[in-house]
């Protein structure tokens, strides 16, 4: 046997346990998962069947086919509030803030990554609740005569994932930022930018690949995320990953829970061609 | 500018600690609702979720899952990023995907596959079960991060060892385990951050014993108390212990 | 300690890229060989094929002796020193040039005795506490040589070892190898681009291109007595003069020449062309001139073929002035035929 072999032999046995369980738990488990999507529920049992049947009900159920936009709505609000303002944030910690505070700043920014995410979620519910303390404060102010509900509202839902996905990108654009050679700012302003100028042409337009594969992330895990929407958008209207697990929590319907993670699945995956596209353009 | 900048900082900063410190701060409320006006200070919710039996046997739990997986998916992505990146196999390409792939897919999916393979050979949702969900999201983790430190230097370093006579299982753990050590702390720190405070599948695989993002949640459903804010704190703390204390030893000295 | 290295008709290909075309080579015990060539030309597989990191698509490898074609580098008794050094940086020096007797199951004292007594020989014994990233691109280059030395391989094969290091460093080295190839007395197979270097160390040179070998020989032969068109211009500047067969002689465009009659391109060195010599080439008018240190560097017109250029490297003293015109004489002539290949 040649060398050649034996080392691939050696290494294909290195790589074979991750791939076995790769494989195991999560390939087949999603291949039957997609098998399931196409069964169906009579009574509590499940029938398998071939049949498209969950995905009509997905496209013409009103309340079914509303969940895929409302997550579709949450999510792009999200992303777009959450990189307007995330950017200038990352840009001054990385620019305008000494460069012995920078670190300070950077972990203070990040601070709350470190509680649970489903306390996170709780501290928004206790902070923007009728009771609480920005309403509290508000009202004291003067600049309410009441409390407002935010509460059970999709507003709740899109503040908690904001506040969540603002430190996720401040992250990932100062990383961003900091790599960035100092002489593009130099040479642009050497030759007459103003600073606004070099911000909008130069170092935003440097930074963007960065913000793109930091906005894709915020999308996936937005728009499958469960906690945020349960906790503080209640059950007024319902994203796909609630719909998914009420499916699974009061009927045990498998089959269109299955159909409901496969549309969302495709969503993703969507997403992520139109980002990869994106990005593979920009660098030709 | 200077101002706006000062002024935008405090504002987002402002808009990043309110719930964290709104936490804290209630965690420490002298009545039965951790809303204004704050009445004063007992240690009286700490002292309820410390003595809180199935609080603590959650915290455990949650330990021994996160501990376990992320050794596991370490392990995994140690021996698969070494193995590809020593040498270029049929469908090297194809493998890196496969195993990459959870990465993309909501955790939520992952869960609900996990519970209708499980249900139907007959495993019960059970701390095994997230523990073998919570290797498959972090498996690509560890295994991405093992598989970029591997650089042409470290793949010479391993050419070298295997030259001098080394057998494979001592190439692995006198040179690229120490060469990679940087790697394989930080996977492991964020692997064992991720199980630990997983949701989705630990909700959907357990039953029985719980881990304490499940325990929390079900504390949440009596609506808000101070005890909840004390166990938040609580694990905010220790988090906030633990990240400093890797800043200032480990990583402080990876960056230089 | 040593052993010869004796390569058979050895082919290989990369998919359809074909790396080396039947190379036969007979290195013997205890020689310095220095593959030379240009990146691509096959060197380096080469050493790959005779480390255990290759096998040749076909042909055989013997060393000592024995068919080691198919043997892996661990059990071969060949160690390599790679490029980049390879040095483990979480190790100390001394561990990291015990690492290979501690592979073989050495104790402990044995081997870091043994570890010392290298490092002692590179000159590094007083930091072998001391880690890698240490020490200066010279240093590790010596820990590299100890290490890959220690085990006692009979072939040691050095991948372009002193490719990273600055001119004044890369000689200072290359006396160092040289010496320590002799102390030691192993097999050295070395592969480098630089001719130079090459020169310096080599008990013989074997030159490649598009992988076959153009010229084996000892530096002197290589130099002077250059077998093809390319390993002429690989080995140095040439002047090239096209020559065909006269009744005594050659004719060519500067006139008749007195050297033997052959057909082809005459290929002189720019220090083989002077004021005497052993035979003349015509008279010349000389254009430009450099002063390099050790030579004044001139080019010069001849009056029978004004569009030749010859380039002639002159000792110092002698002052040429621009525009003089002057009697050329040459001194070992070399005709090669351009489409003379390896013959191999």
């Amino acid at each position: 046997m040649s060398i050649e072999k034996q080392e691939k032999r050696q290494g294909a046995a290195l790589v074979a346990p991750a791939l076995l369980w790769t494989l195991g738990f999560f390939a087949i488990p999603f291949a039957a998962m997609v098998m399931m999507s196409l069964a169906h529920l009579e009574g509590r049992e499940i029938v398998q069947g071939h049949d498209l049947g969950n995905y009509l009900r997905i496209f013409t159920d009103p309340s079914l086919r509303r969940g895929i936009f409302v997550s579709l709505e949450i999510t792009a609000v999200v992303t777009v509030i959450s990189v307007l303002l995330a950017w200038p944030l990352a840009w001054i910690i990385a620019t305008r803030v000494p460069a012995r505070w920078r670190r300070m700043a950077l972990l203070l920014a990040v601070l709350p990554f470190w509680t649970s995410y489903v306390v996170r979620s709780y501290s928004w519910a206790l902070v923007l609740g009728e009771k609480g303390v920005v309403m509290n404060a508000l009202v004291g102010l003067g600049l309410l005569a009441e409390p407002v509900q935010i509460m059970a509202t999709r507003s709740a839902t899109i503040i908690g994932f904001v506040h969540f996905f603002v430190m996720l990108l401040t992250l990932t654009i100062y990383s961003n930022l900091i790599q960035l050679s100092p002489n593009y700012a130099r040479a642009a302003e050497d030759l007459g930018a103003s600073r606004w100028q070099v911000i909008r042409l130069v170092i935003l337009p440097l930074t963007l690949p960065g913000v793109m594969t930091g906005a894709f992330l915020t999308f996936v895990l937005c728009i499958g995320d469960y906690i945020t929407p349960q906790i503080l958008g209640g059950n007024n209207e319902l994203t796909l990953p609630q719909l998914i697990m009420l499916q699974l929590g009061r009927r045990g319907d498998f089959p269109m829970a299955s159909a409901l993670s496969v549309v969302l699945m495709v969503i993703v995956t969507l997403a992520y061609a139109a980002c990869a596209r994106w990005l593979k353009m920009e660098r030709v | 500018m200077k101002y706006l900048s000062l002024a935008y900082l405090v504002a987002l900063f402002g808009f990043i600690l309110l719930p964290v410190v709104t936490l804290v701060i209630f965690s420490f409320q002298d009545g039965r609702l951790p809303v204004p006006p704050f009445k004063g200070v007992t240690f009286e919710w700490y002292a309820k979720i410390l003595t809180d039996r199935a609080m603590m046997e959650a915290l455990g739990n949650s330990l021994i899952v996160a501990l376990l997986s992320s050794l596991v998916a370490l392990t995994l992505g140690f021996l698969a990023a070494s193995g590809l990146a020593r040498v270029v196999l049929p469908g090297s390409v194809l493998m890196r995907g496969l195993l990459i792939a959870p990465m993309t897919v909501s955790y939520l999916i992952i869960a609900l596959g996990l519970l209708q393979m499980f249900n139907k050979i007959g495993i019960r949702p059970s701390l095994l079960a997230t523990g073998i969900g919570h290797v498959v999201i972090n498996l690509p983790l560890c295994f991405a991060i093992l598989y970029a430190a591997i650089g042409e230097h470290q793949k010479s370093a391993l050419k070298a060892a295997r030259d001098l006579g080394a057998r494979e299982w001592q190439v692995l753990w006198f040179v690229a385990a120490p060469m990679l050590t940087p790697a394989l702390a930080a996977a492991f720190f964020l692997a064992f951050t991720f199980s630990w405070d997983e949701f989705i599948i630990a909700f959907l695989l357990t039953r029985f014993d719980v881990t304490l993002p499940v325990e929390i949640w079900s504390m949440l459903r009596s609506g808000l108390s101070p005890a909840t804010n004390a166990v938040g704190s609580l694990v905010f703390l220790v988090s906030v212990i633990v990240v400093v204390t890797l800043e200032l030893t480990l990583f402080r000295k990876g960056s230089k | 300690m040593t052993a010869d290295v004796h390569i058979k008709a050895v082919e290989h290909r990369f998919n359809s890229f074909t790396a080396l075309h039947r190379v036969d080579l007979q290195i013997a015990a205890g020689e310095f060989i220095v593959l030379l060539g240009p990146s691509g030309c096959g060197k380096t597989t080469l050493l790959s094929i005779i480390g255990g990191f290759l096998t040749p698509s076909e042909g055989q490898v013997l060393i000592g002796g024995r068919d080691m074609t198919h043997v892996a580098p661990k059990d071969r008794p060949t160690t390599t020193m790679f490029q980049d050094y390879a040095l483990f940086p979480h190790m100390s020096l001394r561990d990291n040039v015990a690492f290979g007797l501690r592979m073989r199951g050495m104790a402990k004292a044995a081997r870091n005795a043994k570890a010392l007594e290298m490092l002692d020989m590179v000159g590094l014994a007083d930091k072998a506490a001391r880690r890698p990233h240490e020490l200066s691109g010279g240093q590790r280059q010596r820990v590299a040589l100890a290490r890959a030395l220690a085990v006692e391989p009979d072939v040691l094969l050095l991948d372009e070892p002193l490719g990273a290091l600055d001119l004044k460093l890369r000689r200072q080295m290359q006396e160092e190898l040289k010496a320590i190839q002799r102390r030691v007395g192993t097999t050295f197979v070395h592969v480098t681009h630089d001719q130079e270097e090459a020169m310096a160390i080599a008990d013989r040179i074997v030159v490649m291109n598009h992988g076959r070998i153009e010229h084996c020989g000892t530096p002197e032969e290589v130099y002077l007595t250059p077998k093809t068109m390319f390993s002429a211009d690989f080995m140095g500047e040439t002047n090239r003069i096209p020559v065909s067969p006269a009744a005594e002689g050659v004719t060519s465009p500067l006139g008749p020449l007195a050297i033997p009659p052959a057909e082809g391109m005459l290929c002189l060195r720019p220090e083989s062309i002077g004021f005497a010599g052993e035979f003349s080439l015509g008279r010349a008018t000389l254009v430009e001139a450099a002063f390099y240190g050790s030579y004044h560097r001139c080019h010069f017109r001849p009056v029978a073929a004004p569009d030749l250029l010859l380039t002639a490297h002159l000792p110092q003293g002698e002052h040429p002035r621009p525009g003089a015109e002057v009697e050329l004489f040459g001194r070992n002539p070399v005709v090669l035929s351009p489409k003379a290949k390896a013959a191999a």
